[in-house]
């Protein structure tokens, strides 16, 4: 397709310019706006820049190419399309642009020119003219940049060492640059110490936000406690956690020590039929048993429920961080085949190397386990402990999905950012060890997190109208995982957190904040750049991609359970048996048992226990804990089904979505793990494969129509409208509006224009449509129907092309409900 | 299936009430009977029994208010007999062994079109409903058991495997229903009429109508200055499996097609398939030239594909596709076949599409079945998947497709496509890249027209490939090639879900009859075998059930893009196995959402709020009329508001 210069550059000679030009360039002064249209953030600026250069779209943006320039930053590898709308310089600054990518989320640059491929780095030097340049990223995309025969063969070279000289892979300390580079001027730390927090989700940082949770749940007996405000009593758990009221805090200081790393069992969520989820550390076993220390175990244990306890153990049956590492690294290496090496598994072999990865048999796992712990759950009046060994990786991945499949508070996209914020961040997963991001710690290495967004894609896909949030929210936080510059994933635990922040005043800190001095051990060095939390969407992404986040109409209501012979579907439980208060069950690959020692301090070796207590261990509750879990048989449709549910009533929001685990029902996330997808040609069909689920794409059309059909109400009354700008909707101006067919379409058109309007001959209406077509739609056209206007006219489902085979006339008509077929004995003669 | 709720191979049904399980292929109503009945308002249900053909579902007739009323119709309930249905045999005391649900006992009612199983020890009562078209094996096995049992397996066409068994007969001379079902099944085999010949329903629609070779080349624009219509084959003298009328270069006279036949197999000439309305670049099939191993040359043949190079002005370049592997295009030379040599036609270029023959085929779907059905293996399911090799069969065709349609759409490039005898791979090819390259057969009409076209008229030979009633399984000519192409057709609309009228449930219902035999769409061999039996006169069109109720079978996403082409990805990486097809028999794999479901409610909501915009603007107009001193023109319609992008 190029028929660029094939000319050698003498490369070698090249470099000591391109150094010098680098060394100049960085100090020139920042200029908040770049000649060719980049909105540079404060401080930032540009390296190197090469025009006439095309971008590759991938199936989400289009597909088909984007012409414009491409820039390096210190930051950055920006792309700005040629006719992209001049940046307005008052807006608040925003990271990365549509097309852009942050240097840190690069993971490989690869350049391809005549016949060849050839991996770049900082040191290697180019024998050829690239004609093409391609990005790995560590978030899977990959992004490809044509050089078109226009871009001067100097600019090409340069951009390209300029890129692999200041990616700056894998090396310790190459972060706090990045995050200097991107957050550290002046300007941006002020901008960032002023933003507001997004106070339409639960931060839970302080007391009030868990006892809110308490409230929304429902949550009775249960206290938020203190005694860890100052990580005196474990370091990883978060200040406050959420205890039994019974329990005093003077009493609870001495559970700590029972427990891993000082993580007792903590609250975590109630289902609204009583049950409640607890997470624990595995139990400290050498330790000594006071009197009055069981009694305070058995109670933080039991919590509310005097009855029953379900510890269901994690550890055995899901992956390990290290098998979860192996199998993403994988799958990594599977989807995106890497052209400079040229090792790409062969299409007949994708299948058994898929197998091979182990991904889907993890995922599937830890869905296993969520939906027989979301069974449980649903039986009401039990305590479900889950336990790992250090309650800080698989309980995270459990606990929250379980949290999704039952809550549908979970399931909109404020809801699920705090759900992450409760389980992963504030109850100390260690982000900053199993993201890696200073590449200095491989052995702790594991996308554990990014294995649960699997999880929660998985349960999307089979109930794509259960969720508020889309899969364009999940690909949004699977990416911002790769970019160091977020305080959600800079830390291990609160606490961390917590003393880093304490070195930027109040930025983002909460409002009773840590008051300790700062420690001078602190690793963070007191000048970082204060960090934003991962929350702050508009960082990162321009409003019309996050209004994609989430589907906009509610999400529909549960229906009857299907009865598929999976996991227990039945929606009319059998209400657990009374057991023997104080029972205690251990739940491990699928079976219920009560062995001796799962409590240590009830087991034989410590004798206290058996003075005060002379419960013995008993079975007696298993079977119908059992029957929690058991699957339907196929044979028997439970009571609850043929008679009287269903059409009584509504059914139980809070039912749990249960996934279909069978083989062929396993998915693969081909829109995150084959984006960047070599393989897949641009083609031309405007409804390609990969856009949004149909289903949101139908829902966004819903509710395009009602936003009109509100607007239009409002109309005929005269009521002034909420928006201010659309005061001028007087009668006149209404005529006018019905009168040019642009009703529907009242903001689409500059308010200015209407007065001359008024007697427009009614055939203007298509002249009205199609130029109002051209720009971006203002607030009557969906929003996720946006996306680059000069590459994909015509996405939107009912939508159509600007383009030449645009036909307004045809479009989607209902089929006709008159073509009723007669009975058998029908007369209609043929 | 097997279960309370019916096949529900889609969920896409609007179903209806809460019915006994229904097994069948027939049941226009699958559906998961269960719950959707509640999740629908009671009007749906109602419209749904009015709708939808009765034959088809016997279940909908029953529309109970409460469930436990249903069990109790469903006691009684007998399947409703289509026209000309009679009942043969039945017996109580059966056991169906299901594979997924344990044994069932229940009675046997076998009638010459179907066997119908319905439980007596279930509730809601387990029925299967099976037109005895899809059996395709009846087998005894072993002899009477120590228990006195005898059991019989029926080996279906249609992806499963059914087990019966019943107590040894006291009445020694009495038949095994079983036996009786034998004869039914396999009419042909024994003097019996197909059951399609005697099927009597009357259809508003009349789907013998949907195709007419003339009108639809005159749809293509044919004749024109290069090419023409012969009536050469009118009574199937130059080929036998052609259809009457054929579309030819205009330069080439009748005497020398004669000429052009003896050189290809079975005198399978090139004709024309498909004109690009543009470049006029064409889409032609044949059979194998008989090159023989003495490469053997035929100079009217050389001048017949000089022609239709010609014919292009675009392009002074011809593709010649064989469809078959290299290996297997020089074999055939020893029967006398073989492939065009280069030398010999000038410009001309031969491509293999290394596409396998029909045994490969059959072998691959079997395989695929023992994976599918009854338990699948989950974790290994992909490897042993992959070791099907169905998906790369499917693969490769659908390259084969790709390559031939962007020869012709983005080369401008006239192409010639054969296989051995051209009416197998051939036809799945041609029909594949006519898919992608024409957005008329992307309608519902269309396709249908495309498979009365590339399949029926130009002598797919069903009859031999399916085995319609014909007990001799192990038939060496049974392949599913046909199968195959309709899980490419799908293949498509997984990756253009906007981009056909038609839906999932359409593409299943036209496999289901194929093996019913209700239909006389796909009897026979060739089209003047149909004329012969005089099927049109004596059957009734698959289409003409269709037809009559298009709204089951339209895809509500669909968007009339009437000039794109489609261009598959065709990596493995972005084919997934049909699911909806080869493993809807498993109730496990039943989804708990149905978004078909979805679909509709938000297409209804949308409805709603079209008509509320409307009328707030008719309202808006009336009152501008009134108050204001000029009403202006009146509103010119507002097309119904499409929200522009």
């Amino acid at each position: 397709m190029l028929t660029g210069s094939k000319t050698t550059f003498k490369v070698r000679q090249m470099l000591p310019d391109i150094k010098e030009r680098m060394l100049s360039q960085s100090g020139v002064n920042a200029r908040s706006r770049d000649v060719f249209g980049l909105r540079c953030l404060p401080g930032e600026c540009v390296l190197q820049r090469a025009v006439m250069v095309r971008k590759k779209l991938t199936a989400r943006e289009g597909r088909g190419w984007l012409s414009g320039t491409l820039f390096c930053t210190h930051f950055r590898v920006a792309f700005v399309p040629q006719d992209s709308p001049k940046p307005d310089d008052n807006a608040d600054p925003v990271l990365l642009g549509d097309h852009d990518v942050a240097l840190a989320s690069i993971d490989k640059v690869v350049v391809v020119g005549p016949n060849r491929t050839k991996l770049v780095t900082p040191n290697s030097s180019l024998k050829f003219t690239p004609e093409e340049l391609v990005l790995y990223c560590r978030d899977m995309r990959v992004i490809c940049f044509l050089f078109d025969r226009l871009t001067p063969d100097a600019q090409v070279i340069e951009i390209t060492y300029t890129i692999a000289k200041t990616y700056q892979p894998l090396k310790p300390g190459s972060v706090l640059s990045f995050q200097n580079a991107a957050l550290g001027s002046v300007e941006m730390k002020q901008f960032l110490s002023n933003r507001r927090r997004d106070t339409h989700m639960n931060w839970f940082e302080s007391t009030s936000d868990w006892e809110q949770e308490l409230e929304r749940c429902g949550a009775s007996g249960w206290r938020v406690s203190s005694v860890n405000d100052r990580f005196e009593m474990s370091t990883s758990l978060p200040r406050f956690i959420v205890v039994p009221q019974k329990v005093l805090d003077t009493e609870l200081k001495k559970s700590f020590s029972h427990f891993n790393e000082g993580r007792i069992p903590r609250w975590c969520w109630r289902h609204p039929r009583g049950s409640d989820l607890l997470r624990t550390a595995s139990f400290q076993n050498n330790i000594y048993h006071e009197k009055d220390d069981i009694r305070n175990l058995e109670m933080i244990l039991f919590g509310c429920q005097s009855s029953l306890c379900v510890v269901v153990e994690l550890g055995e049956e899901l992956p390990s961080p290290a098998d979860i590492q192996l199998a993403h690294s994988r799958l990594r290496a599977l989807c995106l085949g890497d052209i400079s090496t040229s090792v790409s598994v062969p299409d007949d072999k994708w299948l058994s190397t898929l197998e091979s990865t182990h991904w889907l048999d993890y995922t599937r796992s830890c869905l296993r386990k969520a939906s027989e712990v979301a069974c449980l759950l649903r039986g009401g009046h039990l305590t479900v402990a889950l336990q790992e060994a250090e309650d800080r990786d698989v309980s995270c991945v459990v606990s929250s999905l379980v949290q999704v499949m039952c809550d549908p508070h979970c399931r909109t996209q404020r809801g699920f950012q705090g759900l992450v914020q409760k389980e992963w961040v504030m109850a100390g997963h260690r982000f900053y060890s199993r993201i890696n991001y200073h590449r200095d710690n491989d052995k702790e290495e594991a996308p554990v997190f990014l294995l649960f967004l699997d999880c929660v894609w998985q349960l999307w896909s089979q109930y794509p109208s259960r969720f508020q949030l889309t899969e364009d929210f999940l690909l949004a936080l699977h990416d911002s995982v790769q970019l160091p510059l977020f305080s959600s994933f800079l830390a291990n635990c609160q606490r961390e957190r917590c003393k880093r922040s304490q070195n930027h005043g109040q930025s983002y800190t909460p409002v009773n904040g840590w008051r300790d001095g700062p420690h001078p051990d602190s690793s963070s060095d007191p000048c970082d750049p204060p960090l934003p939390p991962v929350w702050d969407w508009a960082l990162q992404y321009s409003k019309h991609r996050q209004d994609r986040f989430t589907q906009p109409v509610p999400p529909s209501p549960p229906l009857q359970p299907l009865l598929n012979g999976n996991l227990n579907t039945n929606p009319d439980t059998h209400k657990l048996t009374d057991t023997i208060p104080g029972s205690v069950f251990l739940f491990s690959r699928g079976t219920f048992s009560c062995p001796a020692n799962l409590l240590p301090w009830r087991s034989t070796s410590s004798g206290i226990y058996k003075k005060s207590h002379r419960r013995a261990p008993s079975s007696e509750g298993v079977p119908s804990l059992e029957r929690l879990l058991k699957a339907w048989a196929l044979t028997e449709i439970p009571q609850g089904l043929t008679s009287n549910s269903g059409s009584q009533g509504p059914l139980d929001p809070f039912e749990p979505l249960l996934p279909v685990l069978m083989g062929p029902c396993m998915g693969l996330w081909k829109e995150c793990y084959l984006r960047g997808a070599l393989h897949a040609q641009a083609f031309s069909h405007p409804i390609s494969a990969n856009h949004p689920h149909p289903v949101e794409r139908l829902a966004a059309e819903v509710q395009a129509l009602k936003d009109k059909l509100s607007q239009a109400s409002a109309g005929p009354d005269v009521k002034p409208p909420i928006k201010t700008a659309e005061r001028r909707l007087t009668d006149a101006n209404l005529n006018q509006n019905t009168n040019n067919g642009t009703f529907l379409f009242p903001a689409s058109r500059p308010h200015g224009t209407c007065v001359s309007r008024v007697t427009a001959p009614p055939t203007s209406t298509n002249h009205q449509h199609a130029s109002s077509r051209g720009r971006p739609p203002t607030t009557a056209a969906p929003s996720r129907s946006s996306h680059r206007d000069n590459s994909s006219k015509h996405t939107f489902l009912f939508g159509h092309s600007s383009s030449t085979e645009a036909r307004p006339d045809q479009r989607y008509h209902p089929a006709p409900n008159t073509a009723k077929l007669p009975k058998s004995n029908g007369s209609v003669a043929s | 299936m097997e279960k309370s709720g019916s096949i529900d191979s889609l969920g896409s049904k609007r179903s209806s009430s809460r019915q006994p399980s229904v097994d069948s292929l027939s049941s226009t109503s699958t559906s998961r009977s269960d719950r959707s009945a509640q999740a629908k308002p009671p009007s749906a249900m109602s419209s749904d029994s009015m709708s939808t053909s009765a034959e088809f579902s016997p279940e909908l007739r029953v529309k109970p208010k409460t469930a436990v009323k249903v069990l109790r119709d469903s006691e009684k309930e007998e399947p409703q007999l289509l026209p000309n249905e009679t009942v043969q045999d039945m017996a109580q005391d059966i056991t169906y062994f299901c594979p997924f649900t344990g044994a069932v006992r229940g009675t046997v009612m076998v009638t010459n079109y179907r066997l119908f199983f319905k439980s007596t020890d279930r509730e809601p009562a387990f029925v299967l409903d099976l037109p005895l078209g899809v059996v395709s094996r009846v087998e005894k096995i072993g002899g009477a058991s120590s228990r006195g049992d005898v059991s019989y397996g029926l080996v279906c066409k249609d992806m499963r495997n059914l087990r019966f068994a019943h107590k040894q007969m006291e009445d020694t001379l009495r038949k095994s229903i079983f036996e009786v079902l034998i004869k039914f099944a396999f009419p042909v085999s024994n003097g019996l009429q197909i059951f399609a010949f005697e099927y009597g329903q009357v259809f508003p629609e009349n789907g013998w109508k949907v195709y007419d070779a003339i009108s639809e080349y005159k749809r293509q624009g044919i004749p024109n200055e290069s090419w023409r219509i012969t009536k050469i084959n009118d009574h199937y003298e130059l080929c036998d499996t052609y259809p009457s009328t054929l579309a030819v270069p205009v330069n080439i006279p009748d005497e020398e097609l004669r000429r052009v036949a003896a050189f290809r197999a079975k005198g399978r000439i090139p004709v024309l398939s498909w004109i690009h309305p543009e470049s006029q670049a064409t889409v032609t099939r044949c059979s194998q030239p008989m090159v023989g191993v003495n490469g053997k040359r035929s100079k009217e043949d050389e001048k017949y594909l000089q022609a239709i190079m010609d014919a292009n002005a675009q392009s002074h370049k011809l593709f010649i596709f064989d469809v078959r592997p290299c290996v297997n295009a020089a074999a055939n030379k020893k029967n006398g076949g073989g492939y065009e040599s280069e030398d010999a036609y000038q410009n001309a270029e031969l491509v293999f599409l290394d596409i396998h023959n029909i045994h490969v085929m059959r072998e691959s779907l079997r395989k695929l079945k023992d994976v599918v059905y009854p338990n699948i293996e989950d974790s290994h399911w992909l490897s042993n998947l992959e070791s099907t090799h169905w998906l790369e069969h499917i693969k490769l065709i659908l390259a084969g497709a790709l390559r031939i349609a962007d020869k012709v759409e983005s080369g401008k490039t006239s192409v010639v496509v054969h296989c051995s005898d051209g009416w197998d791979r051939t036809a799945q090819l041609t029909s594949l890249a006519m898919l992608m390259l024409d957005s008329h057969y992307r309608t519902i009409r269309g396709f249908e027209v495309l498979l009365e076209k590339e399949w029926l008229s130009f002598g797919h030979r069903f009859q031999l490939r399916i085995g319609h009633g014909d007990k001799n399984h192990t038939d060496a000519d049974r392949s599913p090639v046909f199968i195959q192409f309709v899980d490419c057709v799908w293949q498509l609309t997984r990756q253009f879900p906007a981009a056909f009228e038609f839906n999932e449930y359409f593409l299943v219902t036209i496999l289901d009859h194929l093996y019913s035999c209700l239909f006389g769409t796909f009897l026979c061999n060739s089209e003047q075998q149909r004329l012969k039996e005089e099927i049109p006169k004596r059957t009734v069109s698959l289409w003409s059930y269709i037809n009559s109720q298009l709204e089951d079978f339209t895809n509500p996403l669909y968007v009339n893009y009437s000039n794109h082409v489609l261009f598959p990805v065709v990596s493995l990486r972005h084919l997934e196995l049909w699911v909806g097809y080869y493993i809807r028999w498993n109730p496990r794999m039943r989804p708990q959402e149905p978004v078909h479901q979805r679909y509709k409610e938000l297409l209804a909501k949308r409805a709603e709020l079209q008509k509320r915009v409307d009328e707030l603007q008719r309202e808006v107009t009336n009152r501008s009329a009134s108050s204001s001193e000029r009403a202006g023109s009146p509103t010119r319609s507002i097309t119904p508001v499409q929200t522009f992008v």
